[in-house]
């Protein structure tokens, strides 16, 4: 499009007590040649914005950029519909952070004026990426996760199909004798109360928009968000529905009791699983399984093979309060007594006073100590032997009947589940980050996962208890009924969301070498069969991750590319003096940006040899820009990002770790330019870190300073 | 406390649980181990301290543990346990339900359990009232104008129920009877406790320090919710040990005119009662008689002050205060009434007198009055074991 550039500076928030901005304004006239210059003492108030209106209406301004304010504030004043806009943080990266009316902090304005006037020139106003989708969401699971999330976006107003491969609905509930009672502040008798399951499951299967599969699975899930192709299989018939986002709450299983014979399962009878123990609660009385006796004393054996390395490294956060509500079971007998044998109980929130109810039961009692094995007593009964109790240094606790407490193994552990047809493979990638749970770290990404548009929900993302799935599928039916609205506007989710740009890879070039299909977080790019990469914009998160990867630099966005930020680069200002570094700090938007802007918030000074670039993400750096910069004499590059690893913060999980490995292969090339290694470097920030980024900068210049100047400064 | 064989097997004992609910510990199973007891807790050990293992024993029925161990006895009931309690388990309370247990699993015969249930209070009154009006009744005195008067017409208590025999061999036997029943108790508890420990350290050592403790009260100073026992108790304490004296001072002036000849001196009355208000053994009964009364309201009323903290105490507790109540007010009433010539009401209040020291006295083995030697013996056997 023909640009128009109209160039908006603002004096107030001590911009204009600190910088010469009469100076400014010739320079983008004369220098920078920008048609339509103008500076006002409060550009984001009724005056400075009809000022900027007036432009676009009568001078045919149709590209703003604004050299105010950090463009995380007033975001909503500064905004021109059909007009590409642009915000330089004048205010934080030059005002707040410099020494005021420094020769310093003006050149750093002129650098910043000029880097988004550059920014301005080479961007373009987006276009959404549209195409035929639709707003069905799939709920694989029919639990009381996948039922509610069901029912909820059925509520909502949306077709539902929900896949469950038992021959019925319920899941586990279907199993248990009785539940615990609904949470409103402390617990009164009685304190175990039917499932009503039943009245769940009619509640879906008599719902118009919800269309049940039964004894069904999920053979195949191909396409994107919004076109998603799913076939689903049920009695050998296969069915292939159109699909706009999946609710993936596939529930668990039971651990493997087999592997505790040190407990005495399958070595007695009598010792059997909390969930084999509901079957015998729901049959009657209470009956050994070994001679068909009426059990009087029954020991629970909490953290039965979990929170131990050798089995479950977790816990299960439901099995302390189903021990407890099982004791009640015990305890419809009123001579049984019932002893729980803990390490710790675990009943948070509101079921503390679950526990203080159902602990005061002269029958139920509660000891801490260390179980170290199960043995027969000689007398038809069993010892469970204890170490380290109040009751004894060595005990052996006489019961008729043994319950161990066992865990919840995810279903994604045995089976991928979804079985994406994508070429990153067919489940969510990285679960062992989280024991096999379809989890993601919830302060970036509650529900979510890493494939775009698949959202997980209940005890298939983390260990929990009835009430709390109904909470996290509700949140889940949510989050997909976003992701199907999102991809029908062409626009992007979490955490760009109401992005419109998308990638436009330049397939001319591109030499099939996979990096970007391979690098992608999200799996958006497939391969056909003659191996050539393409892009499925749906599943993307935009965060040019592909565009950093890319060697030949022929993807790119709208208003973000290569090309863009290489230039940004190139026009920096590069003193000539050898005692004065010019350094480039890449920092993502998520975590290290804000960090930034904090910082500056703060007033905190940072070293004026810096010049700050705000990418997506860290992912997104290509290494030509290394090269571009330090060819044009700037000192080093400073990589800032969010954590990566095992407690990852990166927005886009991986993004901040494949700029590190990228760096890693860098420092080749730039040894045989004979440049230094430690000129480029990275460093992993989180948002509330503000307070060392001054430190984090400086230390940084001190070592570039150290190395000496760019021998290609002056070039 | 006996100490555990190796590979002790546990088989909870859920009526004993119930036991001690019905006892007073009713919110034993509020416990939830949480220890907050045993850190406030200014008289415990600190190696294996309680209150915290004996709410655990409690909530399991472990009978055997609880009754044969000297941390229950070496508990003095300040209840800043109970007042600090984060769940309001009260083991303040709870203790004193097991001491109670205590009670009457040591001392034998049907009193132990008659002691402790509001049920059989009438019956344990009836046997001495019975028992004395058999001494008068025949004697017709139920008509006070019958009743001999002194030489210068005064009431004299002797004539209306005579020292010799009935009431000196009554009480003395009611009180060799709860001696033997202590006796045995104790027997009975120390080899409890001391059962697989060594003791060391000399007896005689040991049994002076604890009764220098309780002389001194030292035990009492550490609380710090119901720092006001510790001087209430000392009144008691302290006003009992006059009355024994008194009584022990009596019997000498009487038997010493009776079998020894002794007379009256202006200081030294010997001979029959009354005896005049200025002789020092009367001084001694009416001083302690006064202390007696303040420390005894004191107690009451520094219960109900801290009860919504520390506890509201039991049936079992109450029993005890409200007897010595009665004592010390029957006590006091019946000289004023003889000095002021209400024959009417002076008889009555003396009998009742008669009765509630008999009832102190003879089931001292199964009230709360057993505390004296239980946790005496308790603190003895600590030092013994090296639990202090």
């Amino acid at each position: 499009m023909d640009k128009k550039i109209g160039l908006y500076i603002c004096t107030g928030c001590s911009i204009g007590d600190s910088i010469d901005v009469e100076k400014s304004v010739n320079i983008a006239k004369n220098a920078l040649k920008v048609p339509v210059v103008k500076s006002h003492f409060a550009l984001c108030g009724k005056e400075g914005l009809d000022l900027i209106n007036n432009d676009i209406k009568n001078e045919g301004v149709n590209t703003v950029v604004i050299a105010a304010c950090s463009g995380r504030v007033k975001y909503e004043e500064f905004d021109f519909p059909g007009s590409l806009v642009e915000r330089v943080s004048l205010r934080e990266l030059a005002v707040w952070t410099q020494e005021p009316k420094s020769e310093e902090a003006n050149l750093a304005a002129a650098d910043y004026i000029k880097m988004g006037v550059i920014k301005a020139q080479k961007g373009d106003i987006p276009e959404p990426y549209m195409m035929e989708t639709v707003k069905t969401i799939l709920v694989i699971g029919g639990g009381i996760s996948g039922m509610t999330g069901a029912l909820r976006a059925a509520q909502a107003g949306y077709q539902v199909v929900l896949v469950e491969k038992e021959d019925r609905l319920g899941g586990f509930i279907n199993k248990l004798y009785k539940k615990v009672p609904a949470a409103t502040g402390e617990f009164k008798e009685p304190l175990i109360v039917d499932t009503d399951i039943d009245l769940t499951i009619k509640e879906v299967e008599s719902n118009p928009k919800i269309k049940v599969f039964k004894s069904a699975k999920v053979e195949k899930t191909e396409g994107q968000p919004g076109q998603f192709d799913v076939t689903i299989t049920s009695n050998g018939n296969s069915e292939v529905l159109k699909i706009g986002s999946i609710i993936l709450a596939a529930g668990w299983r039971p651990y493997d009791a087999n592997k505790l014979q040190h407990l005495g399962y399958g070595k007695s009878k009598d010792v059997v699983t909390n969930i084999e123990f509901e079957e015998i609660a729901r049959r009657g009385n209470i009956k050994r399984p070994s001679d068909g006796k009426e059990a009087k004393r029954v020991a629970f054996i909490q953290c039965a093979g979990q929170r131990d390395p050798n089995h479950l490294p977790y816990c299960s956060a439901m099995c302390c309060t189903t021990s407890l509500k099982q004791a009640k079971y015990v305890r419809q007998d009123p001579d049984a007594t019932a002893m729980i044998l803990y390490k710790d109980i675990r009943t948070p929130g509101n079921l503390e006073y679950y526990y203080k109810a159902a602990q005061n039961d002269p029958g139920v009692m509660l000891t801490k100590g260390d179980v170290t094995g199960v043995a027969e007593a000689g007398n038809g009964n069993l010892y469970v032997e204890m170490e380290n109790s109040l009751l004894g240094d060595k005990v052996k606790v006489e019961a008729d009947l043994v319950v161990l407490a066992t865990g919840i193994v995810p279903a994604t552990v045995d089976d991928p589940i979804l079985n994406l047809k994508y070429r990153q493979g067919p489940g969510l990638p990285d679960l062992e980050l989280f024991d096999g749970f379809a989890d993601s770290n919830f302060i970036c990404f509650q529900y979510e996962t890493r494939r775009t548009g698949v959202y997980a929900a209940g005890c298939v993302r983390q260990p929990m208890n009835i009430a709390e799935a109904q909470e996290d599928a509700t949140g889940a039916a949510l989050k997909a009924i976003q992701s199907a609205e999102h991809v029908a506007k062409g626009v992007a989710v979490h955490p760009r969301a109401w992005d419109v740009t998308w990638p436009d890879p330049f397939m001319q070039r591109c030499t099939s070498c996979k990096r970007c299909t391979e690098e992608c977080p999200f799996g958006a790019i497939d391969e056909d069969e003659k191996g050539t990469p393409f892009f499925k914009p749906g599943r993307c998160r935009r965060c040019a991750t592909c565009m950093g990867a890319c060697p030949e630099r022929i993807i790119s966005f709208k208003d973000y590319h290569v090309d863009m930020i290489g230039a940004m680069m190139k026009n920096v200002s590069v003193p000539e003096e050898d005692d004065r570094p010019r350094i480039i700090v890449l920092a993502c938007e998520n975590d290290a940006y804000p960090a930034i802007d904090t910082a500056a918030l703060k007033h905190m000074k940072i070293d004026p040899a810096v010049r700050i670039i705000q990418l997506r993400c860290l992912g997104s750096t290509n290494l030509v820009w290394i090269a571009d910069a330090l060819s044009r004499g700037v000192d080093g590059m400073l990589l800032l990002g969010c954590k990566f690893g095992e407690n990852y913060q990166c927005h886009f999980a991986k993004g901040s770790e494949l700029a590190e490995y990228r760096l890693s292969k860098v420092q080749e090339t730039l040894g045989r330019l004979q440049l230094e290694a430690e000129r480029v470097g990275m460093v992993q920030i989180a948002i509330d870190e503000y307070d060392t980024v001054p430190a984090i900068i400086d230390k940084f210049v001190a070592r570039v300073k150290e190395i000496g100047p760019n021998p290609f400064k002056g070039f | 406390m006996a100490e555990e064989t190796m590979e002790q097997i546990i088989k909870p004992d859920l009526n004993f649980v119930k036991d001690i609910i019905a006892s007073g510990g009713e919110s034993l199973k509020k416990c939830y181990q949480c220890s907050t007891c045993t850190v406030v807790c200014s008289v415990t050990p600190d190696e294996k301290p309680f209150p915290r293992k004996e709410m655990l024993y409690a909530q399991w029925g472990m009978k055997d543990k609880l009754i044969s161990n000297p941390d229950v006895w070496l508990c003095h009931q300040c209840s800043d346990c109970t007042a600090y309690c984060p769940r309001g388990a009260k083991p303040g309370e709870v203790l004193g339900a097991i001491r109670k247990m205590t009670i009457e699993e040591y001392s034998p015969t049907p009193f132990a359990k008659m002691a402790g249930d509001p049920k059989y209070l009438l019956v344990l009154f009836a046997i001495p009232i019975l028992l004395f009006l058999s001494y008068i009744v025949p004697k017709g005195y139920l008509d006070f104008s019958a009743i001999p008067r002194g030489e210068d017409g005064g009431i004299v208590y002797a004539k209306f129920m005579p020292i010799f025999p009935q009431i000196d061999v009554t009480f003395s036997l009611a009180t060799f009877f709860a001696l033997a029943c202590f006796v045995i108790g104790i027997k009975k508890y120390w080899s409890a406790m001391s059962a697989g420990m060594q003791l060391k350290g000399s007896l005689t050592d040991s049994i002076k320090t604890a009764i220098i403790d309780i002389l001194t009260h030292k035990n009492f100073q550490k609380c710090t919710v119901t720092k006001d026992r510790s001087t209430a108790h000392l009144l008691v304490f302290y006003a009992f040990l006059g009355l024994a004296i008194t009584t022990s001072w009596a019997i000498a002036y009487l038997y010493g005119h009776e079998f020894f000849g002794l007379t009256a001196t202006s200081l030294f009355h010997f001979g029959e009662s009354p005896y005049p208000l200025y002789d020092p053994m009367k001084i001694l009964a009416n001083a302690s008689a006064l202390t007696l009364f303040t420390g005894i309201t004191l107690v009451a009323m520094n219960r109900a002050k801290n009860s919504p903290k520390a506890g509201g105490g039991s049936y079992f507790d109450w029993l005890f205060i409200m007897v010595i109540f009665a004592i010390v007010i029957t006590g006091i009433l019946s000289e004023v009434l003889r000095l002021a010539n209400i024959e009417g009401v002076a008889y009555p209040v003396y009998f009742m007198h008669l009765v509630f020291i008999f009832f102190l006295i003879a089931y001292a083995p199964f009230s709360k009055m057993a505390h004296m030697v239980y946790r005496t013996t308790a603190m003895v056997f600590a030092r013994q074991a090296g639990r202090e």
